[in-house]
């Protein structure tokens, strides 16, 4: 208990040192809009991307109820994450591209990069749905004709 | 027509929404954020020194460390950040107890720790990834709320570790379940993932997300990192620029420039007479406080031979001048260590040619384990200070 209360009162001071920066440093007027980015930075989360993320997780669970399909949906689920969270990241990048005064930052091309990248995570994803599929398929024929433990 | 039900904490029915899950993904989060911070907190003083702080010019590659794992570490946490809430997102809609008790009181508590925690770190994650592009939509100065909210993270982070304390023990060791899912819930073979391949899969993202960023800070990676805004090799004489001459309000010099120092005895040189003074060759990074850095070959005069032909004491501290109009960076100064490095060069040539104007054409300071912003340019003037 002792060492709880402890941490929480660094805690507590270190935010409090936080929040004396942030009103020592920031002009009122940019002061008072701050909580609204930070309001609005929970909804992003809160209220998009993780809903977001459980409804697409649930619809991927309903559809491995399919025949066979939960053979394959770990690499149906591994796919759809990794091309979300790459296009997450990449978002800002393809709003900015080709707007600001420096062109040395964002020199590359991102938009035929970013679907470069996702079609490589996409057919990387493929592969392992087709071993994992072929492998299953294999097995099973190998069960049915009886060549499973019979040597 | 009725209305479905608002989802409760029942409602989400995945065994991985369990505190063992939220314990080793919170584990990954913390460690990222701790790196992070370190390192930020080490650019910071690199900035703003304090008195009693005295940072050594060497080794002459580790600003581009620290600041390379700054944000690479910030950039791996969006991952880990998202999965973490994903985890714990059924605790959003549990019922606040009531009617009014201790406990309650300690519920609303907690989750005031964990809204000011979850709001502070997407935001400073949001304004540090715009940061490295350059952009600034919001209409807060960057620098200071993300210092700020760097010290408001930590201090939730360690109040939510000490809230968390019972469960985090409980949950910290491994358990069965992280091989198979446990036995009350749907079986692995139709939800299709265990806690060990969400694990696993959680940190394919953030590698994934590592490795196709952090070419910015790691040139052999350059050419895929496609979710980096920079790349080592682009830009005039094969280096990217931060801030442009042109933005610098900085065009070419006139035929009377002069480079002067100022201290015990007082120094004007044309670039013709700097470029008669011994050169010296340093190949030193640069390492810009927004994560990217490529190594570059410098040519020029040392500061420390600069400091002795004006007569200053080896120790001396130099205040550098640009010509840049404005802006926070238009003077620095080299504390004593730095200016009396035998690496530090008043530099007159990059890469084998004549700086380009956006490098800092006629003449700028290169500095071993220093941030970019740092490396003045446009330089016209030295000043002793003793």
């Amino acid at each position: 208990m002792k060492a709880r209360l402890a941490l929480g009162a660094v805690g507590v001071g270190l935010g409090l040192w936080g929040l004396w920066l942030l009103v020592d440093a920031v002009q009122v007027p940019a002061l008072i809009r701050l909580p609204i980015w930070l309001g609005g930075a929970v909804f992003a989360d809160d209220a998009f991307l993780v809903p977001l993320t459980v409804g697409i997780g649930w619809l991927v669970t309903r559809w491995s109820i399919g025949p066979d399909h939960h053979r394959t949906v770990g690499a149906v689920r591994t796919t759809l994450l990794y091309v979300g969270i790459t296009t997450l990241i990449a978002i800002p990048l393809l709003l900015r591209q080709g707007k600001g005064v420096n062109p040395t930052v964002l020199p590359r091309d991102y938009l035929r990069d970013w679907l470069l990248l996702e079609a490589t995570i996409i057919a990387a994803g493929v592969v392992v749905y087709v071993v994992q599929r072929s492998r299953f398929t294999f097995k099973r024929s190998r069960a049915s004709s009886g060549d499973i433990g019979g040597r | 027509m009725k209305l479905p039900a608002p989802p409760t904490e029942k409602s989400f029915r995945s065994p991985l929404h369990h505190p063992r899950v939220a314990t080793v993904i919170g584990r990954w989060l913390a460690t990222a954020v701790v790196i992070c911070f370190l390192t930020g907190l080490y650019s910071h003083f690199q900035q703003h020194t304090p008195g009693w702080l005295h940072i050594p010019s060497r080794p002459a590659e580790l600003y581009r460390v620290t600041q390379g794992l700054h944000v690479l570490s910030g950039t791996i946490a969006v991952p880990l950040l998202v999965a973490k809430l994903w985890t714990v997102y059924p605790k959003l809609f549990a019922k606040l107890p009531w009617p009014p008790s201790r406990k309650a009181l300690e519920n609303v508590l907690e989750r005031g720790s964990i809204l000011v925690l979850v709001a502070a770190m997407a935001l400073e994650l949001f304004i540090g990834f715009l940061n490295t592009l350059q952009w600034y939509p919001w209409p807060f100065p960057f620098k200071e709320t993300h210092y700020a909210l760097a010290w408001i993270i930590v201090g939730a982070l360690f109040v939510h570790l000490a809230v968390k304390l019972p469960l985090i023990r409980a949950n910290w060791r491994r358990t069965s379940a992280d091989r198979t899912a446990p036995a009350e819930s749907l079986p692995p073979a139709i939800t299709g993932l265990t806690r060990r391949g969400l694990f696993r899969t959680v940190a394919g993202a953030a590698t994934l997300v590592g490795i196709t960023s952090v070419g910015q800070s790691a040139p052999a990676l350059g050419p895929i990192a496609v979710l980096a805004p920079r790349k080592p090799n682009v830009g005039p004489q094969g280096l990217p620029v931060n801030r442009t001459a042109e933005a610098a309000g900085v065009t070419a010099i006139d035929a009377d420039w002069r480079f002067t120092v100022k201290g015990p005895q007082q120094l004007s040189y044309t670039l013709d007479d700097l470029r008669t003074l011994p050169q010296n060759r340093s190949d030193l990074p640069i390492a810009c406080v927004e994560g990217w850095s490529q190594g570059a070959r410098w040519e020029g005069i040392r500061i420390r031979d600069l400091l002795q032909l004006c007569g200053a004491r080896a120790d001396s501290r130099v205040r550098v001048v640009s010509m840049e109009k404005g802006g926070f960076y238009a003077t620095s100064e080299l504390p004593p260590e730095f200016a009396h490095d035998p690496l530090t060069l008043l530099a007159l040539r990059l890469n084998g040619t004549e700086l380009a104007l956006d490098h800092g054409f006629p003449a700028r300071i290169i500095a071993p384990n220093r941030p970019g912003v740092l490396q003045t340019k446009w330089v016209h003037r030295l000043e002793v200070i003793t």
